[in-house]
């Protein structure tokens, strides 16, 4: 519960990060959705409270103030103190935290959402009610003097109007109506008290606001979470104790062990940088929880003192090419702007092979933006590129179409050789993350596939992901943005041909991309020109923003489906990406843990975890 | 002139030092673009508003209007007060990240820095007395392997064994135990064998040079024909000579009593120190913790200039600064 919350659009792939809302995809297969029996075993009594539950995490956490905080690891250590509106739950229920419900009688225009009667803040700030909520909408999350991490969710694209409407309701007006709105995660929200945001508000203070010690030390939190605080040893480790007062005692209807929930005296989120430290901490039982590499789990599989889940999570295997101006920088023009090309570049990449040889068969070929999970893959056959059993993978296919891409430009094949206008051999780079094993091996294997099936030469190059970032992933804004058609911040700042990156760079596998499995229409960012999320430069040969805003305006579900499922058999046709794989969180658990579900929801209720003696 | 008034010269001179570093660092930082401006031209541009008008807007709010001479002052006057500012990676000001690292980066730089500056130069001398028996060859292998080996790869293997294998020691380093206590003690033996491996083989082979040249000097045979006893030969009249040029590198080595932090062994044993500190805000371009962590190191290195100047007077009384 509360662990995964907001859901980024991009995260690093390769995993090592706390376990988020997740199940598995290869071992209950057509179940990762989980269904409501996912809970353990039902007791007559209720379990002991004692002991320390101990999760280790691969990089230090940033920021705890949760205004401000991007980042899924923590996410998960601020919900041990604060708990978010709301959930989901095994068969994608609504699962009430701070917000009880989430309702509309209209069709999905209006909706009203019931804060929970029992929550407080620590003194001086008391009760938690409606109020604090809209006061931190219109007066932070609207703002315009800082940007805030959910500014994008409350803007007003997103939200016509919020008010409170009792002193435990509030009434939230879309713009348009949207039956999966919950879905989208733009409604999670902290609670934080109106009195400790007053004073940076009325001084529009930033920075202040940004280093206050009571949201960066957690100290408002009250009754808000299973535990406190204690201490927080800055990339060493963050140390929680037990809250007795935990407001979701109360909620035995969502779950009956919430009763006494949390079941340990202390929870240790510890930071161990070195995965052989990782994996060796959970074999001698000194970690309760590691994220576990696919080459390893089948070792940590014969451990009796480890169970390993494998849990899908939303996050793809994208092979990213740049089409902007910077991208393609081996000869004239940016073929990868051609459909016909990445098609061809699509069958060049056998995906069953490398699910078998990287991920070791635990992870599923992606042939179109979802995966086979969701309820909104499409139910027809969609264009599977690099399906080795079809005539969609192998030298000729690739070939026939790239001859046919390089018709109108000097570029040529001699022999089985791309030759660029000078006669050199078509040479890309590729980047992936440093240090992520399994990322770099999925980067040779493509670039073998390309220089065997395209005649490309690939050269593959480790960065640093914070590098990556600024100095390739995301644009510099242009002098000029205001004559540009548009300009939508660093991850768009205009059309491709005028706003590029700090540095040229040909593709990317440093960012998987997140493809929204409960609410796909949150995922058109990805594929609208404009939208404020368009680092790689995509334009697509198809209506995407109208089909993306028939979905969200669907008034029925058969409705939302059959426009989802267009959508996704376009992808798969236009091949925005090499759309690679979507592998699972493989998650190693103490074997006495009582609680872990292989499925997308695992954690949701974390809280009421406990340790079998 | 005595040697309180070269010490003293030399201690002003320490700060004029520091303070050009200063002052260069500064005239890199105003040159260069600043990114707050650029987040704030960003945002206004997220939200349809104008760029330039909010570049202008964050300029005057972070006092980049003001001339530069008046932020040449303020800036100074912030460093020597020690405002350092604020860890966007760490959500805490830059002087506590840098204490707080500093607090685990002594705990075991001073055991391997004491254990170094001991260890090697005796090994070296023990080598001497012995050149080229087995007892010679097995020391210098000894030192040897310590120097070749990597050390983040000896330590994820010591790790292994006496971690995963044996269970000796934990794997995970806790910053919950007291400083002076077992646990500390056994949770930092393997870290602080892994330094001292890797860094007594440089100053074990240049003591057993030097040793190796007074071990049959004039005034060595003279002490055995005298009948002094050999420990007292060895220790007082051939190791005081010897560490004469061996104090180059013993004092250098002494500066990493508080600051010697190693980046791999850190990240190996999962150690919060200086090293992982001043990497990771490098890597995350947290500009305010890569500044404080080089002024911190520049203040120690032109102290260490001066204490090792000093060393050389009490080990070799015939070296006098007094004239200068």
């Amino acid at each position: 519960m509360g662990i995964g919350g907001a859901a980024a659009l991009a995260g690093c792939s390769g995993g090592g990060s706390e376990a988020t809302e997740t199940g598995t995809a290869t071992e209950t297969d057509g179940d990762a959705l989980g269904t409501e029996t996912d809970t353990p075993t039902p007791r007559s009594d209720l379990p002991e409270v004692g002991g320390t539950y101990t999760s280790v995490i691969s990089s230090p956490i940033e920021t705890l103030n949760g205004i401000y905080n991007t980042e899924n690891t923590a996410a998960g250590a601020i919900a041990q103190t604060l708990l978010t509106t709301y959930g989901f739950k095994p068969g994608t229920r609504y699962l009430g935290q701070a917000w009880e419900s989430l309702e509309t009688d209209d069709g999905g225009k209006v909706w009203v959402a019931s804060v929970r009667d029992n929550m407080k803040f620590s003194d001086p700030y008391g009760e938690v009610t409606a109020e604090d909520f809209v006061y931190q909408v219109q007066e932070l999350q609207q703002a315009e003097w800082t940007a805030t991490s959910d500014s994008d969710s409350w803007g007003s694209d997103t939200v016509e109007s919020i008010q409170q409407t009792g002193e435990y309701e509030i009434q939230i007006e879309l713009p348009e109506a949207n039956l999966l709105y919950p879905e989208t995660y733009d409604p999670i929200l902290y609670p934080v008290p109106k009195g400790l945001l007053e004073p940076y508000v009325n001084e529009e203070d930033a920075e202040g606001l940004k280093q206050d010690e009571e949201l960066n030390n957690l100290s408002f939190t009250g009754n808000l979470g299973p535990y406190k605080l204690e201490e927080w040893n800055r990339g060493n480790e963050l140390r929680f104790t037990r809250n007795d007062e935990f407001f979701m005692r109360e909620a035995t209807d969502e779950f009956e062990l919430f009763e006494k929930a949390p079941y340990f005296d202390t929870y240790r989120l510890r930071v161990v940088e070195e995965q052989s430290s990782r994996l060796g901490a959970l074999e001698t039982g000194d970690t309760d929880y590691a994220a576990i590499p696919p080459n390893r789990v089948s070792k940590f599989r014969d451990l009796d003192s480890v169970n390993v889940e494998i849990i899908p999570q939303p996050y793809n295997v994208p092979l990213v090419y740049n089409m902007r101006a910077n991208g393609w920088n081996t000869g004239p023009g940016n073929l990868f702007r051609k459909r016909k090309f990445r098609r061809a570049l699509g069958c060049a990449v056998d995906k069953k092979r490398l699910v078998k040889g990287v991920y070791r068969g635990l992870a599923e070929p992606e042939y179109t933006w979802q995966p086979r999970w969701s309820k909104w893959y499409p139910e027809e056959p969609v264009a599977e590129f690099g399906n080795p059993d079809g005539d969609l993978y192998g030298k000729e296919a690739t070939q026939s179409r790239i001859k046919e891409a390089i018709a109108d430009t000097d570029y040529a094949y001699q022999g089985d050789t791309l030759v660029n206008p000078e006669g050199d051999q078509v040479s890309l780079n590729l980047f992936h993350s440093a240090g992520q094993n399994t990322e770099k091996a999925t980067a040779e294997f493509v670039a073998q596939e390309f220089s065997k099936n395209a005649g490309i030469d690939v050269r593959v190059e480790a960065i640093q992901g914070a590098q990556f970032a600024n100095k390739y992933w995301q644009q510099e804004i242009p002098d000029n943005a205001d004559s540009l058609e548009w300009s939508n911040g660093n991850y768009n700042a205009g059309p491709r041909t005028k706003a590029t990156s700090q540095n040229g760079w040909d593709m990317s596998l440093v960012y998987g991309l997140n493809t929204y499995p409960l609410n796909p229409t949150t995922g058109s960012v990805f594929f609208i020109k404009d939208s404020f999320y368009n680092p790689y430069g995509y334009y697509p040969s198809w209506n995407a923003k109208e089909l993306f805003n028939q979905a969200s305006t669907a008034s029925s579900e058969e409705e939302l489906k059959s426009t989802l499922a267009e959508i996704f058999t376009k992808i798969a046709e236009d091949q925005p990406m090499g759309m690679l794989a979507f592998t699972p969180d493989q998650s190693g658990y103490s074997s006495d843990i009582v609680g872990p579900a292989e499925n997308f929801f695992n954690g949701w209720n974390g809280d009421a975890w406990y340790r079998e003696e | 002139m005595g040697m309180g008034w070269y010490v003293t010269r030399r201690v002003a001179w320490a700060f004029f030092v520091t303070f050009i570093i200063v002052s260069i660092t500064w005239g890199l930082l105003a040159a260069a673009p600043n990114p707050e401006v650029r987040a704030a031209s960003t945002q206004a541009a997220l939200e349809g508003g104008n760029p330039n008008e909010a570049r202008e807007d964050a300029r005057q709010r972070l006092g980049l209007d003001r001339p530069p001479w008046v932020r040449y002052v303020d800036y100074v006057s912030s460093i020597y007060t020690l405002q350092w500012g604020w860890s966007d990676t760490r959500s805490q000001p830059v002087t506590e990240a840098i204490l707080n690292a500093l607090f685990y980066t002594a705990q075991y730089s001073i055991p391997w820095t004491l254990l170094t500056i001991l260890i090697g130069p005796v090994v070296g001398l023990y080598s001497a007395a012995n050149q080229y028996s087995w007892r010679d060859h097995l020391a210098t292998g000894f030192a040897f392997f310590g120097y070749a080996i990597p050390n983040f790869f000896f330590g994820i293997i010591l790790l292994l064994v006496f971690g995963v294998e044996l269970e000796w020691i934990p794997i995970i380093y806790d910053t919950d135990v007291a400083v002076f206590s077992w646990d500390n003690f056994v949770q930092l033996v393997v870290p602080v064998f892994v330094l001292v491996t890797g860094s007594i083989g440089g100053l074990m082979r240049v003591s057993r040079n030097e040793a190796a040249e007074y071990v049959n000097a004039d005034f060595v045979k003279t002490a055995r024909a005298k009948g002094v006893s050999i420990y007292r030969i060895y220790f007082r009249h051939v190791l005081r000579p010897t560490l004469v040029p061996v104090s180059t590198t013993l004092v250098g080595y002494l500066l990493y009593l508080f600051t010697g932090a190693s980046l791999l062994v850190e990240v190996v044993f999962g150690i919060p120190g200086l090293g992982r500190l001043l990497f990771s805000a490098l890597i995350a371009q947290d500009t305010n913790v890569v500044l404080g962590s080089t002024l911190f190191f520049t203040f120690v290195a032109t102290v260490g200039n001066l204490l090792q100047d000093l060393v050389y007077t009490v080990l070799d009384p015939r070296i006098d600064f007094s004239d200068r």
